[in-house]
C-alpha cells in the first residue's frame, strides 16, 4: 500500500507540475521558447509508469499505449491552439494560425527525404496512422524484406530524389556470370523488388500527404461556412470537428480509383518481394538438406486430401453401423429366411405329393417309363441346399438386395414347381 | 464565422487540465484492471473437430424452449464472443431468455496446418457435421441457422445446398452483393492479387485484416475513440466493458489460405452470389433454389457491410417467406447496444417461434 502511495504521490506531483506549466503558458505572451507541454506530459506519464512498477496484461498495456499516444496528440493540439490564443489572437485568427502551422509543417515534411513519421507535426500524426500501422504490420511478417533493406547505401531517402539518381547504378542490371550466376541474379532481383515495393509505399504515403494538406484547407473552409451556433466552442468540439472533416476527406480518397490502384500496387509488390525471398530461403534450406516451405506445403496439401477422404470413409462407416445397430437389418434378414423356408416347405410338400403319386403309379405298373420323371424331380430337390447356403453371406447387404434375393428364390421355386 | 465563440485562454487551460485528470484516472483504472474474460454465459462443449468447437449455451431456467435448436454460425474473421460480450449486452443471453436453444460454432485460430481448408470444407464439412450433431441430439430433421456477417454468407450457401436440414434461416449483417458502390472494403480488394497473397502468405495474417478494418475510419477508430474513452473509463466500472470490446477488436484470427482465396475472389471480386456461378465443392449455389424461410437483419450505419449489400437478398432467393429487419445502428452495435438487446434479439426469437 505504501509503495502504491509512493508512486501515486509521484504521479500527482508530476501532474501538478503539468498544471502549473499550462497555467504559466496561458499567462505568458511569448511561449515560443517553452518546452512542449505535450512532451512534458508524456515524460511525466512515463516517469509515473516506471515508478508504479505495475506490469499490466498485454491487452491493457496496448490500450494504455494508445491512450498515451492519443493524449500526446490531443495535448499537442491544445498546446498549439492555446499558444496562438495566448499571443492575443481572437479565436478565429488563433485557429487559422494553427491551421497555417499545420500546413507549413506538412510542406516541410514533404520536402524531407524518406517518410519518417517523427518529422510530422505531433497533431497531424493522426493523418499518417494508416501508413505507420502499415509499416509496423509489414515489419512483423516480412523479415526478409527488412534484411534486404540493410544493404549499404540503401535507405528510404533515395525515393525522394526522383529520377535524378539511380540508387544502385547499373549494379542490378549486371548479368550474372559463372557458377553462382543464378543465386546472384536472384539476389539482384530481390533488391530490385525491394526498390519497387518501397517506391509503391512511397507513392501511397505521398498521396496521403496530399490529401492531408487538402483536409486542412477543407477544415478552414468548413469553419468559415458554419453557422455560429454550430461553431466549436471548446477544444474538444474543435477536435471532433477536425475528426469529422478529416474522415470525410479520407473517405473520398479511400473510395477513389487512385487509392485502389496505389493500395493494390503496394500490397502486390510487397507480396512479390516476400515471395521472392521465400523462394531464396527455400533454395538455401534445400542446399542444407533441410525441409523447406514448398515441401511442407506439399505435405500439408496431401494431408488435407487424406483427411477429406478419411471424413468420407468415417461417414460411410457410421451409416453402416447405424443400420446394423437399429435391429432393422437382422429382422429383415430373418424374415426373408423364414419366407424362404416356408416356400421350401410348401415346395417340399408338393414334391412329396408328386413322389407319392409316382410311387403309387409305379406300384400299379412295372413299366420303367416314368423313371425319367423321378430323376428329374430328384435332381431339382438336390440342387436347392446349395442355393440356400448363400443366404448368410447377404447379411450386410442393403434391404433392396435382400428383397431381390427373396424374389429370385420365389421365381426359382415357382419354376421348379412348374417343371415338376 | 464572424460569431465564433471560443473559450477564453483560461477556460482552454481548465479544459486541458480536466482532460488530463480524466486521462490519469483512466490510465490508473486500466493499470488496476484484472484480466479480461471473453464471453459470459455458461456453456458446454458438445462437439469438437480440428480447431472447431461446438458449444451449447445453458438454457434459461423457467423458459419454454423452442423445440428446434438454433445454430449460430459466426464469421471466420473475428471471434464469436462478440455475441456474448457482457452480461447486459449479450445476443446469446437474449435468445436463451426468449426460449431458443442456442448452439454456436467457434472456429478457433487456424494455423498453417489449416491453410488448405476450403469453403467446401467449412460449409459442406464443418457446418454440416455440426448441424448433424444438433439433429441427432434433438432428434429433429431440421434446425434453425443464424449466420452472422461472413457466417451469414456461409449459412446462405449451406441452406441453399442442404435445405432438408434447415428449418429457418436468420442472416445478420450479411454481405450478399459485395460490389455496392459504398463498400470500401470491396473497393480496396479489387486490384489486390489474391492468388499472389495466398501463395505467398499461406494463411492471411489477422493483422492484415485488422489493418483494413481500422483504416475504414482511421480518425475515429485509431484516434477519437481513445480521446472519448477518457470520459468513459475514468469511471472504473466501465473499464472492463471497454477492455472487452478492445480485446475483441484486435482479436482477429489468421484466415485459412484457400478459404480466404475463394471467399475474396468469388464473393468480393466476382460477386458470384449475385452474378451466379458460385461453386462450393462440386455443387453450384443458386440462391433461387433457397426456399427456406429467411429473416434478414442489417444495420443502417454499417461501415463494413453497407445495408445495400444485404437488402438485395429477397430479389435473389426463391423463398416466399422473407422478412427484413432494419436496425438503426452499426455493425457492432447490432449485437452490443442496449437498443439491439431490446429490439433485435426479441424480434429474432419471435420470428423463430412463429415458425416452429
Amino acid at each position: 500500500m505504501s509503495e502504491s502511495n509512493s508512486w501515486t504521490d509521484q504521479w500527482f506531483n508530476a501532474q501538478q507540475q503539468f498544471v502549473d506549466s499550462w497555467t504559466d503558458m496561458a499567462n505568458a505572451s511569448n511561449t515560443s521558447s517553452q518546452k512542449s507541454q505535450a512532451d512534458l506530459w508524456a515524460q511525466s506519464f512515463e516517469m509515473w509508469r516506471k515508478a508504479s512498477g505495475n506490469q499490466p496484461q498485454p491487452d491493457i498495456q496496448q490500450a494504455i499505449n494508445k491512450c498515451v499516444n492519443m493524449g500526446h496528440e490531443y495535448f499537442a493540439m491544445a498546446e498549439q491552439v492555446s499558444k496562438a490564443m495566448s499571443g492575443g489572437a481572437n479565436p478565429v485568427d488563433a485557429i487559422n494560425q494553427w491551421m497555417e502551422q499545420l500546413k507549413q509543417s506538412l510542406q516541410q515534411f514533404s520536402s524531407l527525404p524518406g517518410f519518417d513519421i517523427n518529422g510530422v507535426n505531433d497533431f497531424m500524426k493522426q493523418w499518417f496512422a494508416p501508413n505507420q500501422s502499415w509499416q509496423q504490420m509489414t515489419a512483423a511478417f516480412t523479415p526478409m524484406n527488412q534484411a534486404a533493406w540493410q544493404i549499404p547505401g540503401m535507405n528510404a531517402s533515395v525515393f525522394n530524389m526522383g529520377e535524378t539518381i539511380d540508387p544502385l547504378g547499373k549494379v542490378l542490371e549486371a548479368p550474372g556470370v559463372g557458377y553462382f550466376r543464378e543465386p546472384q541474379e536472384k539476389q539482384q532481383r530481390g533488391i530490385q523488388l525491394a526498390i519497387e515495393y518501397h517506391q509503391a509505399n512511397h507513392a501511397f504515403n505521398q498521396a496521403f500527404l496530399k490529401v492531408a494538406m487538402e483536409s486542412i484547407q477543407g477544415f478552414q473552409g468548413r469553419l468559415l461556412r458554419l453557422d455560429s451556433d454550430k461553431t466549436p466552442k471548446s477544444l474538444r468540439e474543435l477536435y471532433d470537428l477536425w475528426v469529422e472533416i478529416s474522415e470525410e476527406h479520407y473517405a473520398e480518397f479511400a473510395m477513389s480509383a487512385e487509392y485502389q490502384t496505389l493500395y493494390g500496387d503496394m500490397v502486390n509488390r510487397l507480396m512479390t518481394l516476400k515471395k521472392h525471398y521465400a523462394e531464396i530461403t527455400d533454395d538455401m534450406l534445400r542446399a542444407m538438406n533441410l525441409p523447406n516451405t514448398a515441401e511442407v506445403d506439399t505435405m500439408q496439401l496431401r494431408l488435407q486430401q487424406v483427411r477429406r477422404e478419411n471424413i468420407v470413409l468415417h461417414k460411410e462407416i457410421d451409416e453402416i453401423k447405424e443400420v446394423l445397430s437399429t435391429q432393422d437389418a437382422p429382422t429383415i434378414e430373418a424374415d426373408t429366411m423364414q419366407q424362404e423356408l416356408q416356400q421350401l416347405r410348401q415346395e417340399n410338400t408338393v414334391l412329396r405329393k408328386e413322389i407319392d403319386n409316382i410311387k403309387a403309379t409305379l406300384s400299379k405298373s412295372a413299366n420303367g417309363a416314368p423313371a425319367a420323371v423321378v430323376t428329374s424331380a430328384a435332381a431339382k430337390v438336390k440342387s436347392r441346399p446349395a442355393t440356400r447356403k448363400k443366404a448368410p453371406a447377404k447379411k450386410t447387404v442393403s434391404k433392396t438386395a435382400v428383397k431381390k434375393t427373396a424374389a429370385k428364390k420365389k421365381t426359382a421355386v415357382s419354376k421348379a414347381s412348374k417343371g415338376a | 464565422m464572424s460569431d465564433f465563440q471560443f473559450r477564453s485562454g483560461q477556460e482552454v487551460v481548465d479544459e486541458v487540465v480536466q482532460f488530463n485528470q480524466n486521462l490519469s484516472k483512466s490510465v490508473k483504472n486500466l493499470l488496476d484492471a484484472d484480466e479480461i474474460s471473453a464471453g459470459v454465459t455458461p456453456r458446454e462443449e458438445v462437439y469438437a473437430e480440428d480447431k472447431l468447437k461446438l458449444y451449447r449455451y445453458q438454457p434459461s431456467a423457467g423458459v419454454v424452449q423452442n423445440r428446434t435448436p438454433t445454430l449460430i454460425v459466426y464469421a471466420l474473421v473475428n471471434r464469436p464472443y462478440m455475441t456474448d460480450i457482457q452480461e447486459n449486452r449479450s445476443t446469446i443471453r437474449g435468445l436463451l431468455d426468449s426460449g431458443q436453444d442456442v448452439y454456436l460454432i467457434d472456429w478457433g485460430y487456424p494455423d498453417r496446418a489449416d491453410k488448405y481448408l476450403t469453403l467446401d470444407d467449412y460449409i459442406n464439412g464443418y457446418i454440416d457435421r455440426c448441424v448433424d450433431v444438433l439433429r441427432k441430439r434433438h432428434n429433429v430433421d431440421k434446425v434453425n441457422v443464424l449466420g452472422i456477417c461472413q457466417g451469414g454468407v456461409f449459412s446462405l450457401c449451406y441452406t441453399t445446398l442442404h435445405q432438408d436440414k434447415v428449418k429457418n434461416l436468420v442472416t445478420m449483417v450479411t454481405p450478399v452483393d459485395c460490389k455496392t458502390p459504398d463498400n470500401m472494403l470491396s473497393h480496396w480488394v479489387q486490384q489486390m492479387d489474391i492468388d499472389l497473397i495466398v501463395d505467398t502468405m499461406g494463411n492471411l495474417p489477422g493483422e492484415m485484416l485488422n489493418w483494413m478494418y481500422l483504416n475504414l475510419k482511421p480518425f475515429q477508430l485509431m484516434g477519437q475513440k481513445y480521446v472519448s474513452m477518457v470520459d468513459v473509463i475514468s469511471d472504473e466500472k466501465n473499464v472492463k466493458n471497454f477492455m472487452r470490446m478492445e480485446k475483441w477488436i484486435f482479436d482477429s484470427p489468421d484466415q485459412a489460405g484457400e478459404a480466404f482465396r475463394q471467399f475474396i475472389k468469388d464473393f468480393y471480386q466476382q460477386n458470384k452470389l449475385v452474378e451466379g456461378g458460385l461453386m462450393i465443392g462440386e455443387r453450384e449455389v443458386d440462391l433461387k433454389n433457397l426456399k427456406t424461410p429467411v429473416l434478414n437483419i442489417f444495420a443502417e450505419q454499417d461501415h463494413l457491410v453497407p445495408p445495400a449489400a444485404s437488402k438485395i437478398l429477397p430479389k435473389l432467393i426463391g423463398s416466399k417467406d422473407y422478412t427484413e429487419l432494419s436496425f438503426p445502428g452499426g455493425h457492432i452495435g447490432i449485437y452490443v447496444s442496449g437498443k439491439a438487446q431490446a429490439t433485435v434479439t426479441p424480434a429474432i426469437s419471435e420470428w423463430l417461434n412463429e415458425r416452429s
